[in-house]
């Protein structure tokens, strides 16, 4: 090296005797192990270095049950709260995203629709409807600093988004304001920028203004540190469409006549009594829900305005069905689903694959399986081509009987600032984010 | 007149004690400047620090690698000041693909100056890298000439003041080939990486699952190669199998024919060549069905259009008692006017 040219004596030599000195240094750590170190760890090392100067669960505490389950760090009085956003790159504003607006609406949309999340394969990007994203991002109590956009100050471009909304969220005995983070997306063209860290440490700036400390969030990648990892299911409800898209395979020793018998379905709902949820069911929804939810060690802790607003149905957004007993009238069971169309990216046949995803599912009289097998008969009846499910809650217990696949996906959950001394099982969380 | 020659003299002795000050501080800056890390912009402020750190860590002892785990917990730091935000490596409207290997390029440098084993890097070139590397992010120079008692914040200065006005497209161009030349080992790692950067998937958010492939327990299905062919749209291996005297309604063992296998898989072309061989187009398979119900379940409409032109019957019954009439749930009038007539 360079070193190697300075005179004897010099500072640098100095400098070289003395890491050489240094038992630390092995001959065998050669610059080419950085190199390969690098490469294995690159884009994980980069995001782990932002999430270990986070206050959440560290890898290195895994297992570590000295430390106190609950927030990580106490609240701080809002006066120490840094009242200016934090800077951006000078060629970037933020903005604020009124999503009462149509023009706003639509320019989050439009964001979403061409540059969200895709599949590793890029055949498909997920399509959330403007009417879906008004739904996720107003629901009781919402604030609207939350809604956050970066804008080119030039073309005055919306080019990043993120977005909180809050939820109380029960961990334990204990229930938690929270705010559940999501939509973050960065304008394909400028992922190398780094903007994800500014715009996490944005939100949660003006989620702290708010006098809330802790978050909700999920992630396909591992981050430090999960409170659990879920898996994807699918049931198919349209095969032959899901095969031409390549949503999946048919096998060379499967027919496609013999794929279609398979995952057909009865034209109508079996259980007597399964009907569209109404207003007026709210108050006995949200009793069987919370019933239904204590159960789990982490679980959302709905009111009856939060299932006015998560539940009551909305047209291709959520689908609400319950069983009313024809003798007693009494809503004996429950369960939902949500709409998430997704592109598909260049398919000559199709353009949109609509997807079910299962929401939140009670059945106390009915069995499990019948209720779920009737939330498959009416998302095939409104057209859905899959039905998706996460192993959470208690949906284990149906999935294979159902004709639900595994998935290639893993969503891991996370918390903010809010440490639990062990990971839970994906039956033990109540929590599904959008 | 006494006053004066004290006072003048004081101010002498004071610029005397200044710059041996200042020359003793830049002695130990250049310990530490080994191994500054030149992708993180350091104010002035953190400046400062370091040199108070580097004074007493290494100043007395020489207490060895303090020097580069100093630097490891001055990052560190750094993260934690919300003022002290190294927002430079945010810069950019646009990204393109000079941008990208730009920015893997930083980050290897970043990485490998972090690491203390890595191999040293001279004074004069981290300065060049810097002076680019200012150049790429932020264009030219236009902060003020840092003080003279600021050497280190002084010498960046310089270094970036005399690119002038270069072009941040070729600023980063020489950063990479700076790096490259330093770390050969680097551009694998490099494109490799961009390989990776088709990888879509955020930091945060839902995830888009797809279903995974599971190999079908139907495993005892045996098939001869020319239902393979008729399945694959193989027309000419096919035809060789037929010439090669395989019968053109051979079974396989859940009594499907090549016709059943083409329409199944929606080859119009293979079914025309099986037809035009003589294929029986209403041979049933264990189950009771012939091709017309598997076009029909499967909804093709051309092949069932086919098949019916070339005498399938739409009335014939599977093992279950369902004729292609009562299983077709599509609107096709064609086939509607045979439901009427029925």
């Amino acid at each position: 090296m360079a070193d190697n040219n300075s005179p004897p004596g010099s500072v640098d030599e100095k400098a070289d005797q003395i890491v050489e000195a240094n038992p630390l240094v092995k001959d065998d750590t050669s610059l080419e192990t950085i190199v390969r170190r690098f490469q294995d760890s690159m884009s994980e090392a980069k995001t782990h270095k932002f999430w270990e100067t986070q206050p959440v669960g560290q890898f290195k505490d895994i297992g570590d049950t000295s430390l106190p389950e609950g927030p990580i760090e106490p609240a701080t009085p809002l006066s120490e709260v840094k009242q200016e956003p934090y800077n951006l790159p000078s060629v970037y504003e933020w903005t604020t995203c009124d999503m009462n607006s149509d023009d706003m609406c639509s320019e989050v949309y439009n964001l979403l629709k061409n540059n969200y999340v895709e599949d590793d394969e890029n055949m498909f990007r997920f399509n959330y409807s403007k009417e879906f994203l008004r739904w996720a991002l107003r629901p009781p109590g919402y604030y609207q600093s939350w809604h956050i956009g970066v804008r080119a100050k030039t073309s005055k471009k919306l080019v990043a988004f993120i977005s909180g909304v809050p939820a109380r969220i029960r961990v334990r005995d204990e229930v938690v304001k929270m705010a559940e983070i999501n939509f973050l997306c960065v304008h394909k063209k400028l992922r190398s920028k780094r903007l994800a860290p500014v715009m996490i440490k944005e939100v949660t700036r003006r989620v702290h203004l708010e006098n809330i400390w802790q978050a909700a969030y999920t992630a396909g990648v591992i981050l430090p540190t999960p409170i659990t990892t879920c898996q994807y299911w699918h049931r198919s409800l349209n095969p032959k469409k899901l095969i031409d898209v390549g949503f999946s395979r048919l096998g060379a020793r499967m027919t496609m006549s013999r794929t279609i018998k398979l995952y057909k379905l009865p034209d109508a709902p079996i259980t007597p009594g399964f009907r569209k949820m109404e207003p007026r069911d709210v108050p006995a929804v949200t009793r069987l829900l919370r019933n239904y939810l204590s159960q789990f060690g982490v679980a959302t802790d709905f009111d009856e305005n939060d299932v006015e607003h998560w539940l009551l149905p909305r047209e291709d957004v959520v689908d609400s069905y319950l069983v009313e007993s024809p003798e007693t009238h009494d809503v004996t069971d429950f369960c939902s689903f949500y709409t998430l169309p997704s592109t598909i990216l260049g398919n000559p046949n199709y353009t949109t694959l609509k997807a079910a995803y299962s929401y939140y599912n009670v059945a106390t009289q009915t069995s499990f399986l019948q209720l779920m097998n009737d939330a498959l008969i009416v998302s095939k009846q409104k057209g859905f081509d899959v039905f998706n499910a996460l192993d959470v809650m208690h949906n284990e217990s149906f999935l294979k009987e159902l004709k639900f696949g595994p998935g290639d996906g893993q969503l891991h959950y996370y918390l903010y600032n809010y440490r639990l001394k062990s990971a839970l099982k994906p039956a033990e969380l109540g929590l599904v984010l959008l | 007149m006494g006053d004066w020659y004290q006072l003048a003299q004081s101010i002498i002795l004071g610029l005397i004690f200044a710059y041996l000050l200042a020359k003793l501080i830049s002695i130990l800056v250049a310990f530490k400047d080994e191994n500054l890390s030149l992708t993180r912009n350091h104010t002035t402020q953190s400046e400062y620090e370091n040199l108070r750190k580097v004074e007493s860590s290494s100043g007395i002892s020489g207490e060895t690698d303090s020097l580069i785990a100093e630097q490891g917990s001055l990052r560190g730091d750094e993260d934690d000041d919300d003022e002290d935000e190294d927002d430079d490596d945010w810069e950019g409207v646009e990204s393109t693909e000079l941008d990208e290997a730009f920015s893997a390029a930083t980050a290897f440098v970043a990485a490998a100056a972090s690491d203390r084993l890595s191999q040293k890097v001279s004074n004069e070139l981290q300065l060049q890298l810097y002076g680019l590397y200012k150049i790429a992010t932020e264009g030219p120079c236009t902060a003020p000439q840092p003080s003279a008692l600021k050497m280190a914040a002084r010498a960046k200065w310089q270094a970036w003041q005399k690119l002038g006005a270069m072009p941040p497209e070729e600023a980063m161009e020489k950063y990479i080939e700076l790096v490259t030349q330093l770390y050969p080992a680097w551009v694998d790692g490099g494109s490799k990486r961009r390989n990776r950067s088709g990888d879509t998937a955020g930091p945060m958010g839902p995830v888009f699952s797809s279903l995974v492939y599971e190999e079908e327990s139907e495993n005892e299905l045996k098939i001869d190669a020319i239902h393979a062919f008729a399945r694959e749209g193989e027309v000419e291996n096919l035809l060789k199998c037929i010439e090669n005297g395989i019968p053109v309604n051979a079974r396989d063992s859940e009594g499907r024919t090549p016709l059943h296998w083409a329409i199944d898989r929606g080859h119009l072309n293979v079914a025309e060549a099986l037809v035009d061989k003589n294929a029986d187009v209403n041979a049933k398979d264990n189950e009771g069905q012939t091709s017309l119900h598997y076009a029909v379940v499967c909804e093709r409409e051309a092949l069932a259009e086919f098949l019916v032109k070339q005498k399938a019957v739409t009335s014939i019954k599977d093992d279950d008692g369902n004729s292609p009439l009562d299983l077709c749930e599509s609107e096709w009038s064609w086939m509607r006017e045979k439901k009427d007539s029925n």
